[in-house]
């Protein structure tokens, strides 16, 4: 027991050193940036629409942008700036040689800094969330409140996995790497209609918007961008992804020498 | 304690450490050569952070990469500084600890001993990014010793220490040394090491050029080519003496006539000579050192006699 709480010691380790005005102001960035735009969607349909504004006929539009601005944006964001480097700023701040020193240094950092990316940048995402459903009002926003979130939760632990794996592979460039693999197959093939796509997150993460949404017209228009498959599919191909991408990150972290920047 | 068996690791092209092969019992020893020679990459083979590219290595009879529950016996303070501002001494030290599995209350009171051993009580409390360099290498040393290892490896560890701290420290370790505890080292600074252990091994070039007590190396080195220099009003009368002895290889007068700069190949020789002519001659000497007076020198003469250039 004392030996499966270590992670979550790691975590509790990393949030409060990240207290930091910088950070905070970064957790509140990505709480204002999905909520500044739905609140602008919204004023601007209400303005244009005037009485003829109803939320109930615009539940795919703001469940797309809500979507599109929280577990594919805000969450990358977040983990972005915390899964990614999780190994790179220990290497550059010469600190690494005092985790991996210890008898459980190395994969226990590893996936109490994990944790951490998760639970910081969820935390932001879900208050995002839940925001959001408040502006586009109670009619379509409880609904879609309830998806997102779970949406949301999934983003986060995939993603981090994805790019803590990422991290301890590229420790140099980490954030160029990152960056790099979220456009070109994150938001790139993830659009292409081809048996690539399926391996991709965000492929995943829409097939089950659309799914549980029950945009059914959505899925048969547009099968390569929303899939056919059933909800349980995709999900356990994203357990199956974390999985995989964890696994890799801490034989990753076991075997690589890094450096520790010491001369002598 | 540490047993190296024909030990090289390589970083591609480069050679970190070449053929390493010494068997040390635990007890204290000073790991000591200039920057670059390899000294960090033999703490990191050590730990197990590198793997050798040919050898083997192995701690308290374990491999280190392969047996990281031997971690749990070592201490590691390294040269690198550290770089959480905003974290207490005893929360880091306290986290530290706890990556060794042991349990909070354990790893609390474990924290607060070691910091107390180095001086650091009353800072504990506060972020280390408002202490001074000595205030962190104490905190560094607290981190190693926390655990209890059965073998402390330091590196550079007087970096940064005023000299009432590198007092304090120096105290730290020889009680450590007196518990019967393994130490090793690292330092380029050899009055450092000597303060707290007479026994050395001397790594240069990745290659380990000597190993045992000062006199051991010391009679190792009278067998090796030197530059010595003599100092005082009657150095150039010597010049007529040294010219002629085959044990002397080149001589070079200061501008000034009071230094006398010779080149030795058979130290022992001059040694044995020079007092005397000076004694029969009544000459004014006032200094006889080493060309350098410098680790270095010491470390070329012991490269040489390595190489087997000097029989």
């Amino acid at each position: 027991m004392n030996q499966l709480l270590l992670p979550l010691d790691v975590m509790v380790f990393e949030l409060r050193r990240s207290l930091t005005i910088g950070r905070i102001a970064i957790w509140m960035m990505l709480i204002a940036f999905p909520l500044g735009i739905v609140t602008t969607i919204s004023m601007a349909a209400k303005l244009k629409l005037g009485e003829r504004y109803t939320a109930e006929h615009l539940t795919e539009p703001f469940g797309m942008a809500m979507y599109f601005l929280i577990p594919e944006v805000s969450c990358l964001l977040g983990l972005l700036l915390w899964a990614t480097p999780a190994i790179s700023t220990e290497i550059e701040g010469q600190t690494w040689v005092y985790l991996m020193m210890r008898q459980s240094g190395r994969g226990v950092v590893l996936i109490g800094k994990y944790l951490t990316g998760v639970v910081w940048t969820l935390s932001a995402s879900l208050i995002a969330v839940a925001l959001c459903c408040i502006v586009v009002g109670p009619d379509i926003g409880s609904e879609l409140w309830w998806v997102l979130t779970k949406l949301v939760t999934l983003s986060c632990f995939v993603h981090a996995a994805l790019y803590l794996s990422i991290g301890t592979i590229f420790y140099r460039r980490t954030m160029v790497a990152a960056v790099l693999y979220t456009v070109f197959v994150e938001y790139v093939v993830s659009f292409i209609p081809a048996l690539v796509n399926k391996f991709t997150i965000n492929y995943r993460l829409r097939g089950l918007l659309a799914d549980w949404m029950k945009w059914d017209n959505a899925r048969s228009q547009a099968e390569h961008i929303f899939g056919s498959e059933s909800a349980s599919m995709h999900l356990m191909m994203l357990a199956l992804m974390v999985a995989i991408l964890l696994g890799i990150a801490v034989y990753r972290v076991q075997r690589t020498e890094y450096p520790t920047q010491q001369e002598g | 304690m540490i047993e190296l068996s024909h030990v090289t690791k390589m970083y591609g092209n480069v050679v970190g450490v070449n053929d390493l092969d010494v068997s040390l019992e635990s007890a204290a020893y000073g790991l000591i050569g200039p920057n670059g020679s390899g000294k960090t990459t033999l703490i990191n083979l050590l730990i197990g952070h590198f793997r050798p590219t040919i050898g083997t290595v192995r701690v308290f009879g374990k491999t280190p990469t392969s047996h990281r529950g031997i971690l749990r016996k070592i201490g590691l303070c390294p040269a690198s500084d550290v770089l959480y501002p905003n974290v207490s001494a005893l929360e880091w030290v306290k986290y530290l600890v706890r990556l060794h599995g042991m349990s909070h209350r354990e790893s609390l009171v474990s924290a607060e001993t070691a910091l107390e051993i180095v001086g650091m009580t009353d800072a504990m409390h506060r972020p280390m990014g408002t202490y001074s360099l000595g205030m962190r290498q104490r905190t560094k040393i607290a981190q190693a010793i926390a655990h209890e290892p059965d073998l402390l490896i330091l590196d550079e560890p007087y970096n940064g220490l005023d000299p009432v701290g590198r007092a304090e420290m120096t105290a730290v370790l020889k009680s450590w040394v007196a518990k019967g505890r393994g130490l090793l080292f690292a330092s380029h600074v050899l009055q450092e090491i000597e303060a707290v252990t007479s026994a050395f091994l001397l790594i240069h070039g990745g290659r380990l050029l000597a190993s045992g007590s000062a006199s051991d190396i010391e009679s190792i080195l009278v067998d090796t080519p030197q530059q010595v220099v003599i100092v005082g009003p009657d150095a150039a009368r010597l010049v007529h003496r040294l010219a002629d002895v085959p044990w002397v290889d080149s001589l070079s007068m200061s501008a000034g006539r009071t230094e006398l700069k010779v080149s030795l190949r058979d130290p022992a020789e001059f040694y044995r000579q020079v007092p005397k002519w000076i004694h029969s001659d009544g000459l004014s000497i006032e200094q006889l050192r080493a060309s350098g007076g410098n680790l270095e020198t010491v470390f070329e003469s012991l490269l040489k006699h390595h190489r087997g250039e000097v029989t």
